[in-house]
C-alpha cells in the first residue's frame, strides 16, 4: 500500500513511494495555476527529503509564472506570518510536522497566512485532477528571491507581543528539544531575546530525528531527565515545524500534549474576550476552563484549517487541538509553537507559580488515544460501521463519530493525514476510557480480517 | 507529411518548447529515468543562460535527489567544460539544460555519461526504455543526499587546455583578438582564456542575460558585425562561438569569414605538424582534411554524422585530432568532445609558431567549394530512394556508412536521409563553385525521378 493522503492541510506521503517529484510538481503546478500572478513563498523543515521537494515546488511555481521567495529552512508559523506580512499570493510549507522522518508533505497556505479553507482546497484538487496547468512561455521567466531574513522579521514582531520584561526578570532556565527540526538554532535566538537560559538538545537542525517528532510524553524522556538534572523550570518538546508543543514540568513530569491548550486558555481567557474553539477529539479539560470564565466552547472537525476558519468566524479568543497546537487572537491565525512557549513562560512569570502548580489547578481526566491502520478506500465506511456499537446513543457526525455519555466520550474518525482510524476516549476513570477504546479496536479489526 | 512535433527526443537528449511540450513534469521524468539508469552517484548539473533554465534545472535536481543521486551544481558553463569536468571530477554523469542554437522559447536536456561523453546510441536506448516504462527507482528519505554547489569549476578546464599549448610562443605575439560569445555560456570563460593567452581583446555579446543578440549558429551570415569589428580593431583574428561554446568560426585579419571548415583544417594541421597520428572526421567534412592527412601521411577515418559517432571512432582508432566541418574541433589531449576553447588555442598556436597571418595560413590550403541543399521527402521513401541510388552507383568509390557518399578524384557528394526531419540532405564539394552546383543539381534531379518512380 502506498501511503498518500490529500487533505486541506496538504498532501502528505512517504517519500519515494507516494511522494515523488512528479506528484509534487503536479500539486505545486495546480497551486500556481490557482493563484493569481504574484510572488509565492516557499520554506521547509529540516527533513532530508526537504530539498528534493523544495526544488520541485520552486520549479513548478516558476513554470506557472510566479516569482518565488525562497525562505529556506523555516518553521511553518513563521512562513504563515511572512505570507500575510509581505502580502504575497500564498505559500507552500514543506513539512510533515509530527510524522516520522520517512514522511513529508506540502502544506498550502493562502494569502491570509492560513491553511486553505474548504473552497480553496476543493479548487486546488479540481485543477490537480484536471491536470491542465497554466504554464508560462519561456521568453521571460520570473526570479527567485532570497533577500528576506525570516527570523529577524518574525521575532521582532513577536518580541513586542509578549511580556519579555517580566519573563526576563524571572531568570528562567528551560530545556528545549526541537528534535533537530526547523526550530533548531532559532530557539537559541528566541530564548536569548526573552532573557531565558536555554539548555537545548537535538538542536543541530540536521533532519536526523532521534525520536518521532511528535510532542507527547512517549518522546519526552530526554527532556524530562534534563529538566530534573539541571533544575530547569520547564521543558518544551517541539514537532519538526514548531506548530505543536508539549510540556514538561519542573518536577520532570511529562504532560500529555492535551494540557497545552487548557493551560494557556486558563491564563489567556483571563484578559482576552471571546469563545474557545477546539476539535471533537480534544479533552474536556478545556470545557472546564472555559466554564470558569463563562465562555462557550465550539467543537469543529479535526485539523488546523477547521479550527482557524471557525476562530475567525466566531471571533474566538483561543483555538487549538489536543495535539499541542493552538492559535491566539491578537497573535496570528496559525498554530504557533513560538507563541505557545512565550505564553507559558509569561504565565509562569506573571503568576509566579511553578508549572506543576498551574497544572494542578486544571481538572484531571484520563484520555486514551489509539489508532488502527486501514486501507484508505475503506476509512470512512469502517468508521460508519462503528455506529453499530452504539445503536441507541445520540451521535455527533461532524467528523466521524462522536458519542458523549455521562461518564465518558469517544471519538472515532478517519485521519486526514494518514490511512488510519483514530479512536480517542476520555473519562474521569482510566479503565472506562480504555475499555471503550478496546471495544472499538476489537470491532474494527474483526471487520477488516 | 508528418508535422514536426515540438518535443524532440534524440540521441543528444530531449528538446521542446517550454510550457508547451517541455514542462517541469517531463524534465523530471527524464531525470528520474537518468538517475535510475546511472544509479546513485554524483551527477553534475549545468545550464546555458536561457531564462527557463533555472526552472527546468530544479525539476531535474528534484528527480536526481529522489533517485538517490547527488547533484553537483556548476551553474552556467560551456558544454565542453561540463563534459571535461564530468570525467575530471569522476562524476557518474551529467545533465545540461540547454537548447544550443534553438530560439529562446525552446530548452532541452542533454545527458552525459560517466566518461564525460554523450550517451552512445545503445545507452540511449536503455535509458529511454526506463523512461517509457516509467518505473523509477526512488530511494527512501534517509538515503536522499544533499545538493552540492561548485563555484568557478570552469577554471580547471582552462588550465588543462593551457597546459597543452605552447604558451610562451602565443603570449609573445600579443595577438589582437575580437571574440563574439553570442551571449552564450562561452562568455563565462572566453575573456579569462584570452587574457591567459596574452591577447589584447575586444569582446562582443558577453552579457549572459538569457537573450541572444543574434542567431547563435556561427555561420557566415551571422558574422557581419564581427567582420566589421575585426577590421575596425585592426585585429589579427576574430572568433565566433555558438551558444554552447562547442563550435567556433573564424574571421581573418582582413575581416573575411573563410567558413567553419577552416577551423577544423587549421587545427588538424597544427596538431599533425607536431605529432603524427590518425584523424577522424565525419563524412561531410571538407576534403581539405584528406589533403592535410595525406601531407602528413597519417590515416583518416570518416564517420557517420553526429558528434558521438566521431568521438566513438576517435577513441576506437586512437585518433589524435578530429571533429566536424561545422567548426567542432575534438582534441583528445584535452578531452574527447567538441570544444571552441581548444579550437581557439590551437589556431592561435598555429599563427604563433608559423609566424603567419590567418589569411596566409588559409591560402596555403587547397581551395574547395562546398554547397548544401535539402529535398523534402517522407522518411520511408527517403531510405528507399537512397538505397536505389546506392545500387546505381555501386561501381563508383562510395561510402555507405551514413546514407550514400560518392567520391571522385577531386569532388564528392553526400546524400543522407535526416534523422529528425522528413528531408534528404545533400552536400557536395569540388574545386569550383560551378562544378559543385552542377553535381548537386543533377543528383537532386535524379532523386526526384527515383521518388516519382517509387511512389
Amino acid at each position: 500500500m502506498k501511503l498518500l493522503k490529500v487533505s486541506l492541510s496538504g498532501v502528505r506521503g512517504v517519500v519515494g513511494q507516494a511522494l515523488t517529484p512528479e506528484l509534487v510538481l503536479d500539486f505545486a503546478c495546480a497551486f500556481g495555476t490557482m493563484l493569481p500572478a504574484g510572488p509565492i513563498m516557499v520554506g521547509r523543515d529540516t527533513r532530508k527529503s526537504g530539498p528534493m521537494i523544495q526544488e520541485a515546488v520552486i520549479s513548478s511555481l516558476l513554470s506557472t509564472g510566479h516569482e518565488v521567495i525562497d525562505l529556506g529552512l523555516c518553521p511553518t508559523p513563521i512562513i504563515q506570518f511572512l505570507t500575510k506580512k509581505y502580502k504575497v499570493r500564498g505559500a507552500i510549507s514543506i513539512t510533515a510536522g509530527h510524522n516520522p522522518a520517512e514522511w513529508n508533505a506540502l502544506n498550502f497556505i493562502n494569502s491570509s497566512g492560513t491553511y486553505l479553507n474548504e473552497f480553496q482546497g476543493a479548487d486546488l484538487l479540481d485543477i490537480y485532477h484536471l491536470n491542465r496547468f497554466r504554464y508560462k512561455s519561456a521568453r521571460k521567466f520570473p526570479k527567485i528571491i532570497h533577500e528576506i531574513n525570516p527570523a529577524e522579521v518574525y521575532f521582532s514582531w513577536l518580541r513586542n507581543k509578549i511580556k519579555i520584561k517580566e519573563i526576563g526578570q524571572a531568570k528562567f532556565k528551560v530545556v528545549v528539544d526541537p528534535c533537530n527540526g526547523a526550530g533548531s538554532k532559532l530557539i537559541d535566538r528566541f530564548m536569548s531575546e526573552l532573557g531565558v537560559e536555554l539548555i537545548a538538545i537535538n538542536n543541530e537542525g540536521n533532519g536526523y530525528f532521534p525520536h518521532d517528532p511528535e510532542p507527547r510524553p512517549r518522546n519526552a524522556g530526554e527532556v524530562a531527565s534534563l529538566v530534573k538534572a539541571t533544575g530547569a523550570q520547564v521543558g518544551f518538546l517541539l514537532n519538526s515545524d514548531v506548530s505543536r508543543v508539549s510540556l514538561i514540568t519542573e518536577t520532570g513530569e511529562t504532560l500529555s500534549e492535551e494540557y497545552t491548550l487548557p493551560l494557556i486558555a486558563s491564563y489567556y481567557l483571563g484578559f482576552q474576550p471571546g469563545p474557545v474553539v477546539t476539535n471533537l477529539s480534544t479533552s474536556m479539560m478545556v470545557e472546564e476552563v472555559a466554564k470558569k470564565f463563562g465562555r462557550q466552547v465550539i467543537r469543529t472537525r479535526v485539523g488546523q484549517s477547521s479550527i482557524i476558519q471557525t476562530m475567525l468566524q466566531e471571533g474566538a479568543a483561543i483555538g487549538g487541538e489536543g495535539s499541542g497546537g493552538l492559535a491566539l487572537k491578537n497573535f496570528q491565525p496559525a498554530f504557533d509553537g513560538w507563541v505557545i512557549m512565550g505564553l507559558v513562560l509569561e504565565m509562569m512569570a506573571i503568576s509566579q507559580k511553578k508549572l506543576s502548580e498551574l497544572v494542578r489547578e486544571l481538572p484531571r481526566y484520563h484520555i486514551v488515544k489509539d489508532k488502527i491502520v486501514c486501507p484508505p478506500h475503506r476509512l470512512h465506511s469502517l468508521v460508519a460501521e462503528t455506529r453499530k456499537l452504539y445503536p441507541e446513543k445520540e451521535i455527533n457526525s461532524t467528523d466521524g463519530l462522536r458519542i458523549t455519555e455521562k461518564d465518558f466520550w469517544i471519538h472515532i474518525r478517519a485521519s486526514a493525514t494518514e490511512p488510519i482510524i483514530r479512536i480517542i476516549a476520555e473519562s474521569p476513570s482510566k479503565n472506562r476510557a480504555q475499555l471503550e477504546v478496546d471495544r472499538v479496536l476489537t470491532f474494527l479489526s474483526r471487520l477488516m480480517s | 507529411m508528418r508535422k514536426a512535433l515540438p518535443l524532440k527526443v534524440s540521441v543528444s537528449g530531449v528538446r521542446g518548447i517550454v510550457g508547451e511540450s517541455l514542462t517541469p513534469q517531463i524534465a523530471a521524468r527524464f531525470a528520474a529515468a537518468f538517475g535510475t539508469y546511472l544509479g546513485p552517484g554524483m551527477i553534475m548539473i549545468g545550464q546555458d543562460p536561457r531564462p527557463s533554465g533555472v526552472m527546468l534545472k530544479k525539476a531535474v535536481i528534484s528527480s536526481l535527489l529522489a533517485t538517490g543521486c547527488q547533484p553537483v551544481e556548476v551553474g552556467i558553463l560551456p558544454i565542453p567544460t561540463i563534459l571535461f569536468l564530468t570525467k575530471e571530477k569522476q562524476m557518474a554523469g551529467a545533465v545540461v539544460i540547454t537548447a544550443s542554437h534553438n530560439p529562446l522559447e525552446w530548452n532541452g536536456l542533454k545527458f552525459i555519461g560517466p566518461e564525460g561523453l554523450y550517451l552512445k546510441a545503445s545507452q540511449v536506448e536503455e535509458f529511454l526504455d526506463i523512461f517509457h516504462q516509467g518505473e523509477f527507482t526512488f530511494v527512501p528519505a534517509e538515503r536522499i543526499k544533499p545538493i552540492l554547489q561548485e563555484k568557478n569549476a570552469g577554471e580547471l578546464h582552462l588550465q588543462k587546455i593551457l597546459s597543452q599549448l605552447n604558451l610562451k610562443a602565443i603570449r609573445r605575439r600579443k595577438f589582437r583578438v575580437v571574440a563574439d560569445c553570442a551571449n552564450g555560456a562561452g562568455a563565462t570563460l572566453m575573456p579569462q582564456f584570452l587574457k591567459e593567452l596574452g591577447c589584447q581583446v575586444l569582446l562582443l555579446n558577453t552579457e549572459i542575460t538569457g537573450s541572444f543578440a543574434h542567431q547563435s549558429e556561427p555561420v557566415a551570415e551571422n558574422l557581419s558585425t564581427l567582420c566589421e569589428k575585426v577590421r575596425h580593431f585592426k585585429a589579427d583574428l576574430g572568433l565566433a562561438q555558438d551558444a554552447d561554446a562547442d563550435r567556433l568560426a573564424l574571421v581573418d585579419e582582413k575581416g573575411r569569414a573563410p567558413g567553419e571548415d577552416f577551423t577544423l583544417a587549421l587545427t588538424v594541421d597544427q596538431v599533425l605538424r607536431k605529432k603524427k597520428g590518425p584523424v577522424a572526421v565525419n563524412l561531410s567534412a571538407s576534403m581539405v582534411i584528406d589533403d592535410i592527412a595525406r601531407k602528413y601521411r597519417v590515416p583518416i577515418f570518416r564517420t557517420k554524422i553526429g558528434e558521438s559517432n566521431v568521438v566513438e571512432k576517435m577513441l576506437e582508432v586512437r585518433a589524435i585530432i578530429g571533429g566536424e566541418g561545422n567548426g567542432g574541433v575534438i582534441w583528445p589531449a584535452v578531452h574527447p568532445s567538441r570544444d571552441s576553447f581548444v579550437a581557439t588555442g590551437l589556431v592561435l598556436e598555429h599563427m604563433a609558431e608559423s609566424g603567419k597571418t590567418l589569411s596566409q595560413l588559409i591560402q596555403s590550403f587547397p581551395r574547395y567549394f562546398m554547397l548544401k541543399d535539402k529535398l523534402p521527402c517522407p522518411s520511408e521513401l527517403a531510405f528507399q530512394a537512397v538505397t536505389e541510388l546506392r545500387r546505381r552507383y555501386s561501381k563508383e568509390t562510395t561510402s555507405t556508412v551514413d546514407g550514400l557518399k560518392i567520391i571522385w578524384p577531386d569532388s564528392w557528394i553526400h546524400l543522407r536521409p535526416s534523422n529528425t526531419e522528413p528531408i534528404i540532405r545533400l552536400i557536395a564539394e569540388s574545386r569550383s563553385a560551378a562544378r559543385t552546383r552542377k553535381i548537386l543539381v543533377s543528383f537532386k534531379k535524379e532523386l526526384l525521378e527515383i521518388m516519382k518512380k517509387l511512389s
